[in-house]
């Protein structure tokens, strides 16, 4: 059997419009500027992109370029009613075109959108007369919420012959004007007539408003106009009294689309009518037909596809010279320029184009067939597709078609099985998260079921963290474009009341706003997993930071963050604690919105990819790395250098310093992180770090370790560990750690503060972690303040005194 | 889970749209709907939105020249466009100079006889006699200057056709013979500054925005404003013209300049002088010579329903032969209140500017950072300072404030007084590192 090859019903398409430019306007209510009408385009488009029906084309993406350039990319289908011959369609078929056109306008006026667009240039069917309505939500998205303000100036349904009467009289956003529209388009089709060719807009207009003053069925008027009266006699009587309501004058009259899918007519034929294409077995499947359209768009950018050239190829965005259209005059009290041009290349061009996807076909081709369904639980046969690829640096992985398309695959199939394959997800986020799927796979990571239980919580009742709230949204990434869009600030405002309502015990914080944000922008259409994934992310990073009074909290955080730098750049941590630079002065807002306040969003993302892997302490570290990558201009820097600089932090190179963070949170002991304040999910015991307060370790520079980690080290890292014993030499003759070294205390001459006053040589201490102990925590303490002072790193203090350690150290760690 | 159920529904009043339909029919159905209007206006709506709905225009001639030009400027010809410039230029800058001349000596011929005359009133003359003497004097030297410029019209036309029926036919036979090599959009942004002695300037490298950050080039630099509009061929130096704004004319970077011009009379703009001279040495190829364009805003002016032009309003004048400037944005500019505020109407004709100068794709901009041409008694050190700040503060506003559309400004220049004082250009200069955020080191 040879792989049939035969067209492709789907494919990508775009078209462009430009959005309504502000004049020279005056500032918005709350004083910040007006938000350009692409962007409030560009955030109410988005929920359409997640409309799923068979009778529907799927949108793929919205993008934005110059002076309110706006091209919005969808699937296509087949062809449109108006390229196919209308003459001679068959009863069966027109039946199933105006069944399944009913079936999607349903579909999207249960979703409260209007189509108002709808004409047979935007009816797709396939040679099986199935049907896909394209450009379904135009309306929708150039149409604010608030008394319809207008983001475009062109009108919506540029074929006048299909308006309904009350839209061309002024009344827009009936869904059954839709019906009306429909009934035209069936109407040709019964009739095979084009309507009114030959006749000019105003007639054509004022025929359809005359059809309101005169009594009569509209049906066989139009029948009349075109000649056509015997095929309206001959009309089933059914089908003709569906049509004929359908084309109701007054809208009340109207069956409405669920009431059309339900009468008789369509009953009866329910089996032939529905959308049905013939299934092509798995081997005739060209490659592209094996993916999801949203990941073959997502594919076809990867390959270079670049939507604002092509449709400059076909002249659909064309330039002109701004020269030659500027102003000449232009006044400032009444906001007039003259002239003002319009130029041509502004009009609305309905155009659309169909994207060029052979280089994403040819490079589909060149991928094992297997790739396309990789066996996760069938050792014989690897999944992990693309693994020669994963040492090369994050930004090429993320460009790279045939990576992405791995890993597309692969996290689809792994988040279809999620909850139960939560496990492989983690394995499979440690190595990198695509892009494409990065919400959802947060999401596992973070352990979210959804249930449907957001939609009960209140996220309407005014309170009294409103005025905060209303204040720090339009303030909170704004450029980007979702968050800036009027439905993104919607949201936005609606997940934080809901938090704020579902933690009594908590506040709202300033901060909470960034903190949110990243969840948003990657589930923007799924507001629920955006709020669970925020719900399960504080409790883990930020356990009781949004208490009314955190402040032990906090605290506690930057003393472990001081020690941490200690830990891990000791002579840094010299530097800043000479020139009084304390963590309090500038790691407040990069704890408290996990790095959100302080980065751009893309940077946050890959940031937070590594963070949701880690555990509560990986935060530290991050904040460790940032430090570590300024290092050189830190050293040199006094104290003002030093809050000047962190006012607006240097560009940080993300990669560099999760990469940093990754290597210093794989070598440091567990215990070493430990905070008292941390939600925890299982008990401590006796040999980790228990009973330690704040005041305690606010006096030590350097971290305690636990006895349960120092054991661990001794077992199983012991090349990676050196103990110092500062005990009095008798004891430590009647026992001790092996490989320790004995140190007494009391001969010691901490006033030189040289390693080499201690006969130790450095390189001995590289790269291990130094544990020091003693029966005296302060001796211990004081030792390890010199260590650092002599610039070693990795110095820490066993917590509880040396006597505990002897009851469980390992029979074979004792030395002799 | 842990979160408690407390559901509130926010209600969206559902409008009933059958009712309204109905209303709305109904009073269509007893005529109290105007239907010839509603049809007009849907008709023009959809005829002037609509691209298939619209009358098709063919491209104007100005955009078919501007896309010869742009692609005949960005091939190899660019040399040859240049020396056809420059050749061009001293035939209209050596007929000025002339008409100067002659203009200048028969004015101080007339003074002298004038002079005479008056020194004989009451003995010889009559008031009458000088009032007449002063008539036929005017209408000699009116009549020369018109001979002059008439000449000078017919010659600057003559030019201007000849050079575009060249670069017209240039480009079709480049059509023919070879393709074109590619064709950037931006022109190089180089500006061609011709260092002079006394000039101070200082540049640096901007960040906007508190966590996506976008780069700007601020430069400070103190210069007479006519140095930035000086003719581009220059009449004393043998120079070649660098060939920058004419790259840079039909691209999506403009380099425009703001001059400050004073309130003029009623149904009057007024520019600069010393640039409209500037703009009259040479043929104007692409746009009409600056006196027509002025013309035309007068024209402009008077059809707009506003007398005169307030402080804050501006006019913009294009020009392809100044040496640093596409467009010449002339803001009206109050002298009188010497104390301003943010809420000023010269700010905000400032905001306005900048709108504009994104929106048309100027990328360079000029604007004199005192909002004062040059200095004065009055203008003490701290007044300097504390206009700097305000007119950089607002600034930097209005550029944050536009970078949410898109384009934005690449380069700002902050022009100074051409006599202020070394102390005051580095007070000034040192100022801005404090307001806008200077570009830290990347650290790699």
């Amino acid at each position: 059997m040879s792989p049939a090859v035969s067209k492709i019903n789907s494919q990508l398409s775009a078209f462009t419009f430009i959005a309504k430019l502000w004049q020279n306007e005056a500032v918005s209510s709350n004083g910040l500027p007006l938000t350009a009408n692409s962007i409030s385009i560009f955030g109410r488009f988005q929920i359409l992109k997640s409309f799923r029906n068979d009778n529907l084309t799927q949108y793929l993406n919205i993008e934005r370029g110059k002076h309110e350039r706006t091209i919005v990319i969808s699937e296509y289908y087949g062809s449109s009613l108006n390229e196919t011959s209308n003459k001679n369609i068959q009863y069966e078929n027109i039946l199933k075109i105006f069944y399944q056109c009913m079936t999607g306008l349903s579909f999207i006026h249960n979703n409260d959108i209007v189509h108002h667009n709808l004409e047979p240039s935007n009816v797709l069917i396939d040679e099986w007369h199935n049907v896909k309505l394209f450009n379904y939500g135009f309306y929708y998205m150039t149409r604010g919420d608030e008394d319809c303000e207008e983001y475009v100036t062109f009108p919506i349904g540029s074929n006048i012959r299909y308006i309904a009467p009350e839209r061309i009289l002024g009344n827009n956003g009936n869904p059954k004007s839709d019906v009306w529209s429909l009934g035209m388009i069936i109407a040709e089709l019964v009739f095979g007539i084009s309507l009114w060719t030959n006749l000019k807009f105003p007639i054509i207009a004022r025929k359809i408003l005359s059809y309101c003053t005169t009594t009569g069925s509209v049906l066989e008027k139009i029948a009349r106009d075109h000649n056509c009266l015997e095929v309206y006699n001959n009309l089933n009587s059914d089908f003709k009294d569906l049509l004929e309501s359908c084309l109701a004058v007054e809208s009340k009259n109207r069956p409405t689309c669920h009431e059309i899918l339900n009468s008789s007519i369509f009953i009866h034929h329910q089996e032939s009518i529905a959308f049905k294409v013939h299934k092509k077995g798995i081997r005739e499947l060209a490659p592209m037909e094996r993916l999801e359209i949203s990941q073959i768009y997502y594919l076809w950018q990867l390959t270079g596809g670049d939507v604002h050239s092509e449709l400059k190829k076909e002249g659909l965005i064309r330039s002109e010279a701004p020269i030659l259209t500027v102003p000449r005059l232009v006044l400032l009290q009444s906001s007039k320029s003259m002239p003002n041009y319009k130029s041509q290349s502004s009009l609305f061009d309905q155009r659309v184009v169909i994207l060029n996807t052979k280089n994403l076909s040819d490079r589909l081709a060149l991928i094992p067939k297997r790739a396309f369904y990789p066996l996760l639980h069938c050792p014989r046969l690897p999944y992990n597709f693309g693994a020669e690829m994963r040492n090369l640096p994050l930004v090429i992985r993320e460009r790279n078609i045939e990576y992405q398309f791995y890993r597309v695959v692969l996290f689809s199939r792994l988040l279809k099985g999620y909850p139960y394959t939560r496990d492989l997800i983690i394995e499979e986020a440690k190595k990198d998260i695509p892009p494409f799927l990065r919400g959802k796979i947060w999401a596992a990571l973070l352990n979210v079921i959804p249930t449907g239980r957001y939609e009960k919580v209140d996220k309407v009742t005014p309170n009294q963290t409103d005025r905060q709230i209303e204040v720090d949204i339009p303030r909170c990434h704004q450029y980007d474009e979702l968050l800036s869009s009027p439905t993104g600030h919607y949201k936005l405002k609606r997940l934080l009341k809901a938090w704020v309502t579902s933690h009594p015990q908590y506040v709202y914080w300033q901060g909470l706003d960034s903190l949110t944000a990243p969840f948003l922008v990657t589930n923007f259409n799924d507001e629920e997993t955006a709020f669970l994934s925020l719900y399960n992310f504080i409790p883990k990073y930020l356990h009781n930071f949004f208490l009314k009074d955190n402040s032990i909290i906090i605290k506690e955080y930057l003393t472990k963050f001081s020690q941490l730098v200690t830990f891990h750049e000791p002579a840094l941590s010299k530097h800043l604690n000479t020139i009084s630079f304390i963590p309090e002065l500038f790691a407040i807002p990069w704890v408290l919105t996990m790095f959100s306040h302080v980065f751009p969003l893309h940077k946050i993302l890959h940031l937070w990819d590594r963070l949701l892997i880690g555990d509560s302490s990986y935060p530290l570290f991050i904040g460790v790395a940032i430090l570590k990558q300024l290092k050189s201009t830190l050293r040199e820097a006094g104290f003002n250098e030093c809050i000047l600089l962190f006012s607006d932090l240097p560009d940080i190179i993300m990669d560099t310093c999760v990469i940093a963070a990754d290597e210093m949170y794989e070598k440091t002991p567990k215990s070493i992180c430990h905070r008292k304040h941390v939600w925890r999910t299982e008990e401590l015991e006796i040999f980790d770090i228990t009973n330690i307060e704040l005041s305690d370790i606010q006096k030590e520079i350097s971290p305690r370790i636990s006895a349960n980690n120092l054991i661990y080290l001794l077992k199983e890292k012991p090349n990676q560990v050196v103990v110092f014993d500062l005990r009095p030499q008798n004891d430590y003759k009647r026992w001790h750690i092996r490989g320790s070294i004995n140190l007494p205390y009391t001969n010691l001459m901490l006033s030189d503060r040289r390693l080499e006053s201690i006969n130790v040589e450095r390189n001995t201490l590289q790269d291990k972690v130094v544990v020091v102990i003693s029966v005296s925590h302060d001796n211990a303490s004081l030792f390890a303040d010199f260590l650092v002072d002599c610039e070693i790193s990795m110095v820490s203090i066993l917590h509880n005194s040396i006597n505990t350690l002897h009851s469980i150290l390992p029979s074979n760690l004792f030395g002799t | 889970m842990f979160f408690e159920e407390n559901s509130v529904i926010e209600d969206k009043a559902k409008k009933d749209f059958d009712q309204l339909d109905a209303e709305l029919i109904d009073k269509f159905r007893k005529n109290e709907i105007n239907v010839d209007e509603i049809v007009k206006n849907l008709e023009k709506i959809y005829k002037d939105e609509i691209l298939e709905c619209s009358d098709k225009n063919c491209p104007s001639d100005d955009q078919i020249f501007a896309q010869c030009y742009h692609q005949l400027v960005h091939s190899s010809s660019l040399q040859e466009i240049l020396v056809k410039e420059q050749d061009y230029a001293p035939k209209i800058s050596s007929l000025v100079l002339k008409m100067e001349k002659e203009l200048s000596s028969l004015n101080e011929m007339h003074q002298e006889v004038m002079d005479t005359k008056i020194n004989l009133l009451d003995v010889e003359t009559t008031p009458d006699d000088i009032n007449d003497l002063l008539k036929q004097q005017y209408s000699s030297s009116n009549l020369m200057r018109k001979q002059f410029e008439s000449e000078l019209e017919a010659k600057r036309g003559h030019q201007k056709n000849e050079y575009r029926e060249w670069v017209t036919s240039r480009m079709s036979q480049k059509f023919l013979d070879s393709p074109t090599t590619a064709i950037g959009n931006k022109s190089s942004m180089f500006p061609n500054i011709h260092k002079t002695a006394d000039r101070r300037e200082e540049s640096f490298t901007i960040h906007l925005g508190s966590q996506l950050k976008s780069t700007h080039n601020i430069r400070i630099l103190s210069a007479d404003i006519i140095d930035l509009c000086s003719p581009l061929v220059n009449e004393n130096s043998e120079s070649m013209i660098n060939g920058n704004i004419q790259l840079g004319i039909y691209s999506s970077s403009l380099c425009g300049v703001v001059c400050l011009v004073p309130s003029a009379s009623a149904f009057q703009v007024m520019a600069n002088q010393k640039i409209i001279r500037n703009a009259s040495l040479s043929t104007e190829f692409h746009f009409s010579q600056i006196d027509e364009q002025l013309d035309q805003i007068q024209h402009d002016l008077k059809s707009s329903g506003e007398t005169r032009l307030k402080p804050g309003d501006f006019f913009i004048t294009k020009h392809s032969n100044l040496s640093q400037c596409h467009l010449i944005f002339h803001l009206v500019c109050d002298d009188s209140t010497n104390e301003m505020n943010s809420r000023h109407p010269c700010i905000m004709g400032l905001r306005s500017i900048l709108k504009v100068a994104n929106r048309y794709d100027c990328t360079q901009l000029t604007i004199p950072a005192l909002l004062k041409n040059e200095m004065s008694e009055e203008m003490t050190l701290s007044w300097c300072m504390r206009r700097a700040e305000l007119v950089l503060k607002c600034t930097k506003g209005f550029m944050i404030e536009s970078s949410s559309t898109g384009s934005e400004l690449s380069t700002l220049q902050l022009l100074l007084p051409a006599d202020i004082s070394e102390e005051l250009f580095t007070s000034i200069s040192q100022m801005i590192p404090s307001i806008f955020r200077v570009a830290n080191t990347k650290f790699l």
